[in-house]
C-alpha cells in the first residue's frame, strides 16, 4: 500500500509545501508586533520542571501581585503540591488569611473598591499566560519606565497606558527611557569614522535604562525575579502542562510501536495478492 | 457451553440478519486491489468520528452550559476533573484533525472523480456531511463562551440578518434573545450534543450504504465490475477483511502518532487550533482586537469578506460550500481519474487547491488592500473551477484508461 502515484505525490509536496506556509504565518506576526513600542517581545523559554524557580515565582506572585490579581480557576492546596511545598510551610509563609482550606480557589483579597482606585478592576491572572503569551509577560514586566504624565509616574512600552502601577519599582529601580550615541554603519559594515579616526554616531532614544543604585536588585536579579514570576505564571495557566508534555512521549512512542507491528503485519498479508 | 451460545446465535440470525450484513458490508466486501493512500481518509474520518463521540460524552458530563459557569466548568475539566485536560485535549484537536482528514478526502474525490456516475449519490451524501460538520463545529466552538465563542457567533448569527425581510427575526429565532447569552449557549448545547451528531451518525451511515452499493473507486478509474470471476467477484479486487483493515491501520497508526504529537505538544495548534483570545471569558462589553475564525472555515470567511455588501457576501460563501453538490453534472469528462484527464484539468486542480489554501491562510489575518485583492482573485479561481468545468473537462484529450487495476 501507501505507494502513492506519480500525480498523488506532486500533489503531496505542493499541499505540504503551502501547509508549511500556513502555519510559519503565526497570526499574530501578521498583525504588528503584541509587544507594541517595545518592538519584538523577548523570547521566553518555560521551565515547569524547575521547583525552585516556580516555588520563588509563587512567592513574588502571592506577595506582590495576589493583593489585586486573584488566581479564581487555581487552587492554593494544588499549588503547594505541584510545587513540592510541603503543605505547613505553605500556609504558613504563604497563605495569609488563615481561614482558607488546601481545596479553596484562589479568589483574590481585593475589596470591590479596585475599580474606583484604578480606573478598571484588576484582572484574573490564572489564564494570562494562555491569552497574552509568556513572551509577553515577560516582557511586560520589564518594560516599566518613567513617566511623570501619568498617574502613577510610569508608563509601559509593552502596553502603553496601562492602568498598572509597577508594583516591583522598589526592586528594580528607576528605570527611565534615555537616548543614546549609537555608531553609525557604514556600507561596508563597520563604523563610520571622520576624518580624524573618530566614530561617527547618530542619536537614538527609546531604550530603558535603570539608575543606578535606584533598586534593591541589579538587573540580571530582577531579569530572573520575572523570569520566576512569569515561569509561575505559565504553571497556573496550565497546571498539567509538565505532565502534559512528560505522558506524550509514551503515548507517541506507543503509536510509534503500533505503527510499525501494523506495517509488518500488512507487508505479510500484502504478499497475498501483490506478487 | 459453545453448543447452546451456537444455538443461540442460529436463533437470533434466522431473525436478524448478522452474518450477512457482517460479510457483505465488512468481511467479504470487495475493495480494488490497488489504491494509494489518499484512500485512506475516509477510514481515518470515521475513526475522528469515534474519537468525536466517545470524548464528547465524556465532556457533556463536568461541562455547565449556563452563562455564568460555561467558561469556569471548562477550567474545572481541565483542572479538577482527573484528566480532564485529556478528554478535552483530544475533543479539541479532534475537531481540527476531523476537517483536515474530511477536505484531504475530498480532495481525493476531486483528484480521482470519486462523484461520477454512478457515485453521485455517495458524494451528496458526503457534501452533506461536510455542511453537517460546518454547524456543529461552529456551535461547539460557542460553548467555552470564550472570546472568540461570543464574537464568533456574534459575526456568523448576524449573518442571518443579512437576508432580506425575514433576516432580522431568523436572527433573533436562533439566537433566541436579543444579544448571544445564556440561552444562546444552552440551545447551542443541544443542538451541539445530540441534534447534529445524530444527523451525522445518519448521514455516514448512508455515505456508507451508497458507496457499498456502488463499490469503492481507484486511482486509475478503472470499473472493477467489468472483469468477474466464477463467484462473481471483481478479479481486480480483495476482501475487506483482513487486506483493507490491515492497510487502514497502518494509516491510523500513522494518523494516531500526528495525533498525539498535536494534543501533547501542541494543543493549540500555535493559535489554529485553540484561538488565544478564548482562554478570556467572553465579554459583551470588550471586542477582541482580532476576530479570526479557526482555520477550517477561513477560506469561507475569506470569501465572505472579499464581497464588501453582506448579503453578496453571504451568497458568495454559501455558494461556496453548495457548488461542491452538483460537481457530478459539472464533470464532463469521459475518464475519472486525473492520471487520464488533459492537461487542462491538472492546471484547474492545481490552481484550485492553490487558491483554496491561499483564502485558508487569507482568513485568519487581518485585511489590507493587498490582501482584499488577493482574496478577490484566489475567489474568482475558486469558483472558476467549478464553473467552467463543464467546458475543460469536455474539450481536452484525455488519456485512454486501461482495463484492469
Amino acid at each position: 500500500m501507501i505507494k502513492s502515484s506519480f500525480y498523488g505525490s506532486q500533489f503531496l509536496t505542493l499541499l505540504s509545501f503551502l501547509v508549511a506556509i500556513f502555519f510559519i504565518n503565526n497570526i499574530n506576526a501578521a498583525e504588528g508586533g503584541p509587544c507594541k513600542d517595545y518592538g519584538d517581545c523577548d523570547k521566553f523559554k518555560y521551565s515547569l520542571n524547575d521547583m525552585e524557580s516556580l516555588q520563588r515565582g509563587a512567592s513574588t506572585y502571592i506577595n506582590y501581585c495576589y493583593g489585586c490579581h486573584s488566581l479564581q480557576y487555581s487552587r492554593w492546596g494544588r499549588v503547594a503540591k505541584d510545587l513540592q511545598i510541603p503543605e505547613d510551610i505553605f500556609f504558613e509563609n504563604l497563605v495569609f488569611d488563615k481561614s482558607i482550606k488546601p481545596g479553596d480557589l484562589m479568589t483574590g483579597a481585593m475589596s470591590d473598591d479596585s475599580v474606583n482606585w484604578f480606573g478598571v478592576a484588576p484582572p484574573d491572572l490564572t489564564l494570562v499566560s494562555r491569552y497574552k503569551g509568556d513572551d509577553w509577560i515577560y516582557s511586560y514586566l520589564r518594560a516599566y519606565y518613567e513617566d511623570s504624565s501619568k498617574q502613577y509616574g510610569v508608563n509601559n512600552l509593552v502596553y502603553p497606558g496601562t492602568a498598572m502601577p509597577n508594583v516591583l519599582l522598589s526592586l528594580q529601580g528607576n528605570q527611565r527611557l534615555v537616548c543614546k550615541n549609537i555608531p553609525v554603519i557604514a556600507n561596508n559594515g563597520g563604523e563610520k569614522r571622520d576624518e580624524n579616526g573618530n566614530t561617527i554616531t547618530n542619536e537614538k532614544c527609546g531604550f530603558l535604562e535603570v539608575q543606578e543604585g535606584t533598586g534593591e536588585l541589579t538587573k540580571e536579579e530582577f531579569d530572573t525575579l520575572i523570569y520566576d514570576l512569569t515561569n509561575f505564571l505559565v504553571y497556573v495557566g496550565e497546571p498539567i502542562k509538565a505532565t502534559r508534555e512528560r505522558i506524550g512521549w509514551y503515548v507517541v512512542f506507543y503509536f510509534l510501536i503500533f505503527t510499525a507491528l501494523a506495517s509488518l503485519l500488512y507487508r505479510e498479508y500484502h504478499k497475498d495478492y501483490l506478487k | 457451553m459453545s453448543e447452546i451460545a451456537g444455538k443461540l446465535f442460529s436463533w437470533v440470525n434466522d431473525r436478524l440478519p448478522i452474518v450477512n450484513t457482517f460479510e457483505r458490508h465488512l468481511s467479504k466486501h470487495p475493495v480494488p486491489s490497488k489504491v494509494n493512500f489518499w484512500y485512506l481518509f475516509g477510514a481515518l474520518a470515521s475513526v475522528v468520528l469515534i474519537i468525536q463521540i466517545v470524548s464528547g460524552i465524556w465532556l457533556i458530563m463536568p461541562y455547565s452550559n449556563t452563562e455564568e459557569e460555561a467558561f469556569s466548568s471548562i477550567e474545572y475539566i481541565m483542572r479538577d476533573v482527573d484528566y480532564g485536560w485529556v478528554i478535552r485535549y483530544i475533543h479539541t484537536t479532534g475537531a481540527s484533525m476531523f476537517f483536515a482528514v474530511v477536505y484531504l478526502h475530498m480532495f481525493r474525490g476531486l483528484l480521482y472523480g470519486s462523484y461520477q456516475k454512478p457515485k453521485e449519490l455517495v458524494w451528496i451524501f458526503g457534501c452533506t456531511i461536510y455542511l453537517a460538520m460546518m454547524a456543529e463545529g461552529f456551535l461547539g466552538y460557542v460553548l467555552p463562551y470564550g472570546q472568540m465563542s461570543y464574537w464568533g457567533a456574534q459575526v456568523i448569527i448576524s449573518l442571518f440578518g443579512a437576508i432580506p425581510y425575514i433576516g432580522e427575526s431568523l436572527e433573533l429565532w436562533v439566537r433566541g434573545d436579543y444579544y448571544i447569552s445564556g440561552i444562546t449557549v444552552s440551545r447551542f448545547f443541544a443542538l451541539h450534543v445530540v441534534a447534529l451528531p445524530l444527523v451525522l451518525i445518519a448521514l455516514v451511515f448512508l455515505h456508507l450504504v451508497a458507496l457499498h452499493e456502488v463499490g469503492a473507486g481507484n486511482p486509475e478509474g478503472v470499473d472493477i465490475e467489468e472483469f468477474l470471476d466464477d463467484d462473481g467477484v471483481p478479479l481486480d479486487s480483495v476482501p475487506f477483511f483482513p487486506y483493507k483493515v490491515l492497510n487502514a491501520l497502518v494509516g491510523i497508526g500513522v494518523f494516531m502518532t500526528v495525533f498525539a504529537i498535536i494534543m501533547f505538544f501542541f494543543p493549540e495548534g500555535g493559535g489554529y487550533f485553540i484561538e488565544m483570545a478564548n482562554f478570556q471569558e467572553a465579554n459583551p462589553l470588550v471586542t477582541p482586537d482580532h476576530i479570526a475564525p479557526v482555520w477550517y472555515y477561513a477560506p469561507f470567511f475569506t470569501m465572505l469578506r472579499a464581497v464588501p455588501d453582506p448579503l453578496g457576501g453571504l451568497i458568495v460563501m454559501g455558494s461556496a460550500v453548495a457548488i461542491f453538490f452538483v460537481v457530478p453534472w459539472l464533470d464532463r469528462s469521459n475518464v475519472a481519474s486525473i492520471r487520464y484527464k488533459g492537461i487542462y484539468s491538472k492546471i484547474a486542480l492545481v490552481l484550485f487547491g492553490v487558491s483554496f489554501l491561499t483564502l485558508g491562510y487569507l482568513g485568519t489575518v487581518g485585511v489590507t488592500e493587498v490582501r482584499k485583492t488577493m482574496s478577490v482573485v484566489c475567489t474568482v479561481i475558486y469558483f472558476a473551477y467549478f464553473l467552467l468545468m463543464p467546458i475543460y473537462t469536455k474539450y481536452e484529450k484525455t488519456k485512454e484508461v486501461p482495463k484492469r487495476l
